[in-house]
């Protein structure tokens, strides 16, 4: 007898010591909630325990109806006479995981509904846990008690509540559902995710808002400025977000930089209390930090179109970077209605002399000649053969072709050409006079000809040209000419 | 260069290397890294030549490559190159194929699919070797992989004959050798018409690009036909197989057309364990082999104007180490160093490239990269951009999939390096 006196009283201060704790936590969570400040090191030192902490109950709880029916078996029958230790520890684990969170939630800078559900969700675990401990007994009879099983169902169901909502806390509010392959989606349903996020934000990648400034805040900031996180009541993780601002109140004035939050915090000192990012997360590059004060000058909008703001630094950290290389569709339809008008002309040519004529680009009806190939085969003769497409050719290489003089006038009339290659042919300076009408050209190539320094004058008027190579003429260095023009030339 | 030239030699200045030259290796070198020998702790190398900065654009050169230097306003050095292979010949099917496994077409083959030949005379993409041995990687390396074998590199002979048993036997005339082919056509286009293997086709192509060759191929390889004072400029020898005349050679193809040209020079793995192999030996050989006819080539290509639709690329498979070899626990009889991977200097010219630049950087002891790291498929992409394509677009289906030079991993044209 006893015996079971003492088996009694113990029961009696296990329940009032661990009641006692629940009832100091309720407390606590109805008097301090979490604010979406941060507070000291210790707090948050041991705060970031729960996650690991959490564990131990959760896997318990879950544990526990597996027990109960496995022990109802033929095969476990002595898992029975357990169940009553099951339930006391995880209570215990139930109340150090709460304590652990509450350091956690009142001073990592949480705030909002998803950590105030979780936190109550915690809570009613705990109470839950105990009932279930204090309505159960310590029997291993086969009899269950109606109001064991009932409080041991919602235990389970807020066990899966908590646990969901504290996953959407640390791992992003649909941390379940993203990775979903999309038949799975459709097939229960469900939007397609990218239409989910979108919704998220009105300033779409079109505006300047979307397309420069949105990408810095989501590079530095969301990670405590956020969906999950939202420190100081601040997110800025969509437009509207960051125009409601922290619960001091707004962050950004529009039209005047210096007055706003966010622009004052970001251009502070490193060893400034107040910087942001905080905690020695990088800062913001110059350039990122004067698009934003371009975008606040601007008048902070949401719609403004990405062009419509002048002088925008480049998009990447260092001042070095170069935009990345983008390659353009081109559009068949639009450049075989192009090519029409002289594609028979094109064609025949390109029958008469192999290899020798081809579009510049598969998206370009823009001709380019390299007559080298055919050598002595190709002379005056065969170049008048191209007049019909003249206007079409922007590169011709003549090298080594037989041509004379008398081509000069059918090369002049190409008036679109860029680069023109004479070398090792006959020209000399009487053609060269005619090449003047040649206002595109850009690079001209004499290697090899027999032309003089009586030649430089009309090429000095060339207005493009870059690149002028004399090697093997009667032109050298010592040739006295424009300092101009004796920078563009290769002797 | 077939081998890995020691980039610490020739373009990567160190001060800090040289500075702790014959200090134990830090083990943070060593942890979690692959290595072709080294073992236990090696000893850090310093720079085995004196570096100066030289050129308007001041880029730094040692005192191995004097010629080159003349020509360094016109190169775009990228020291932040980086590959996963650590051997020969798997890292040069990564440089030249894309893969480093057997069997994917090389850049050339790939190019030359993409734009078709200019010349019908000449092959599209001629491969010509020096140094004595063929690299590692073997005939794959300008192979054509899953790509029809039309498109497959070309290799030449850089003397006598370039393509054995070209000409024509004692007594067979041209016309004779034209009716000879007609017949083998027809039987080919017969057995085509019943199997319908593409390879067949190749082979109908072959002979007839043969047959042209035959005018042609001799007299584009002929260097007697360069003026004495063009071939003292490379250094080039008549009747010998050199580096230098395969340059003079390769400028005459690009001029007559040849879309693709590779130069392999034999010949760089200066482990240091044996004279050939050390980098105060047979490093410095290869240096004075190289250079003299590269610059030749470069300051050739841009007074003829050809540097303005030429692109010129020039590298090897891999870095090597900053630290020595300690190759079975034992410090080398030479200086040399180990395949290093991690980090490797190039430099392209020509055509569409920004001269005088320099892109990437390594740490201050040039083992490992800490600004802008250039993978081998963004090389790729970046070649591939320059000679006008989109290598998302090239492609060939195969084996179900539409594959790709740069492969399934996503490549990045270097946008810095383009003018």
């Amino acid at each position: 007898m006893s015996f079971a006196v003492q088996r009694l009283s113990a029961r009696v201060g296990f329940g009032l010591l661990t009641l006692v704790p629940i009832l100091i936590l309720l407390l606590l969570v109805l008097l301090a909630p979490p604010d979406g400040n941060e507070r000291t090191e210790w707090l948050q030192f041991l705060g970031h325990f729960h996650p690991i902490a959490v564990h131990l109950p959760i896997a318990i709880l879950i544990l526990v109806p597996l027990v109960e029916l496995a022990g109802r078996s033929r095969f476990f029958p002595q898992l029975l006479s357990s169940v009553d230790f099951l339930l006391g520890v995880a209570t215990c684990g139930a109340i150090g995981a709460i304590a652990l969170g509450w350091c956690l939630a009142r001073s990592g800078g949480y705030s909002g509904s998803l950590v105030t559900q979780h936190m109550w969700g915690g809570l009613l675990v705990a109470v839950a846990a105990w009932l279930c401990w204090l309505l159960r007994g310590r029997s291993s009879e086969s009899h269950l008690n109606r109001g064991y099983l009932t409080a041991l169902i919602v235990t389970v169901t807020l066990v899966s509540f908590t646990g969901y909502r504290g996953g959407q806390l640390s791992q992003g509010e649909n941390h379940l559902t993203e990775h979903m392959p999309e038949r799975l989606r459709t097939l229960l349903g469900m939007q397609a995710f990218a239409s989910v996020s979108s919704t998220s934000s009105n300033a779409g990648p079109a505006t300047f808002y979307g397309a420069r400034i949105q990408p810095i805040f989501s590079q530095h900031c969301i990670g405590c400025h956020g969906q999950a996180k939202h420190k100081a009541n601040l997110r800025l993780d969509t437009y509207d977000r960051v125009m409601h601002g922290s619960k001091h109140g707004p962050v950004i004035k529009a039209g005047n930089p210096t007055g706003s939050e966010v622009f004052r915090r970001i251009t502070l000192p490193p060893t400034d209390d107040d910087v942001m990012p905080a905690e020695h997360k990088p800062p913001l590059s110059p350039n990122e930090i004067k698009r934003i004060e371009l975008w606040i000058s601007a008048g902070a909008s949401g719609t403004q179109s990405a062009e419509s703001v002048q002088d925008v630094p480049a998009d990447s950290g260092t001042s070095t970077a170069v935009a990345e290389i983008t390659f353009e569709e081109s559009d068949p339809a639009a450049v075989a209605q192009q090519r029409a008008r002289l594609a028979s002309a094109v064609l025949q040519l390109q029958q008469r002399f192999p290899s020798a004529l081809d579009y510049q680009s598969r998206a370009s009806a823009d001709l380019v000649l390299d007559a080298s190939l055919l050598g002595s085969n190709f002379g005056d003769n065969q170049l008048a053969a191209l007049t019909p497409i003249r206007d079409q050719i922007v590169s011709a290489d003549f090298s080594g072709t037989a041509i004379t003089d008398a081509s000069s006038p059918a090369i002049a009339a190409m008036k679109r050409l860029r680069t023109l290659r004479l070398a090792h042919t006959k020209i000399t300076d009487a053609a060269v006079k005619t090449l003047v009408s040649l206002t595109q050209l850009e690079s001209l190539n004499f290697f090899d000809t027999a032309i003089t320094a009586d030649a430089l004058a009309p090429i000095g008027q060339l207005p493009k040209l870059r690149h002028l190579y004399l090697h093997d003429t009667k032109i050298s260095p010592d040739t006295p000419m424009p300092e101009e023009l004796r920078k563009k030339i290769t002797f | 260069m077939a081998g890995a030239p020691s980039q610490l030699e020739l373009f990567e200045h160190k001060p800090e290397l040289t500075r702790l030259d014959g200090q134990d290796c830090p083990a943070s070198f060593l942890v979690g890294k692959r290595f072709a020998f080294i073992n236990g702790i090696p000893k850090l190398l310093g720079s085995q030549y004196p570096f100066h900065q030289a050129g308007q654009s001041g880029q730094w050169i040692s005192d191995r490559l004097p010629h080159l230097e003349r020509q360094i306003d016109n190169l775009c050095f990228i020291k932040s190159m980086r590959t996963d292979q650590f051997n020969h010949a798997p890292a040069q099917l990564l440089v030249q194929t894309g893969d480093a496994r057997l069997g994917h077409p090389s850049l050339g083959s790939w190019v030359l699919y993409g734009l078709g030949t200019e010349n019908q005379n000449l092959p599209g993409f001629i491969v010509l070797l020096s140094g004595g041995n063929s690299p590692d990687g073997g005939k794959q390396l300008w192979g054509s992989g899953f790509l029809p074998s039309v498109y497959q590199g070309v290799q030449c002979r850089s003397h006598g004959e370039p393509v054995l048993y070209l000409d024509n036997p004692g007594g067979v005339s041209r016309p004779l050798r034209r009716s000879m082919l007609d017949a083998i056509d027809e039987i080919n286009r017969q057995t085509y018409s019943e199997f319908g293997n593409p390879e067949t086709v190749t082979r109908i192509a072959q002979y007839e690009m043969c047959f042209r060759m035959q005018m042609d191929a001799t007299d584009a390889m002929d260097i007697r036909k360069e003026p004495e004072e063009v071939r003292v400029s490379y250094g080039s020898k008549l009747g010998e197989s050199s580096f230098a005349n395969n340059c003079l050679v390769a400028r005459r193809l690009a001029e007559r057309g040849v879309r693709f040209i590779q130069l392999y020079h034999w010949g760089w793995d200066s482990h240091g364990s044996s004279a050939n192999e050390a980098l105060n030996i047979g490093f410095a050989d290869r240096c004075r082999e190289v250079d003299q006819p590269m610059a030749a080539l470069l300051a050739d290509l841009k007074t003829r104007g050809m540097m303005e639709d030429t692109l010129i690329v020039w590298g090897g498979e891999f870095g090597r180490t900053s630290m020595r070899e300690n190759r079975g626990g034992q410090a080398m009889a030479l200086i040399g160093r180990d395949h290093n991977p991690g980090a490797f200097t190039i430099w392209m010219a020509g055509g569409g490239i920004k001269p005088g630049i320099t892109i990437g950087q390594t740490d201050e002891m040039g083992y490992e990269i800490v600004r802008d790291p250039v993978e081998i498929r963004d090389l790729h992409a970046t070649i591939l951009y320059i000679l006008g394509f989109d290598h998302r677009k090239l492609n060939y289906v195969y084996q179900g999939l539409d594959q790709k030079v740069t492969g399934v991993k996503p490549a990045r044209v270097v946008p810095q390096v383009l003018a």
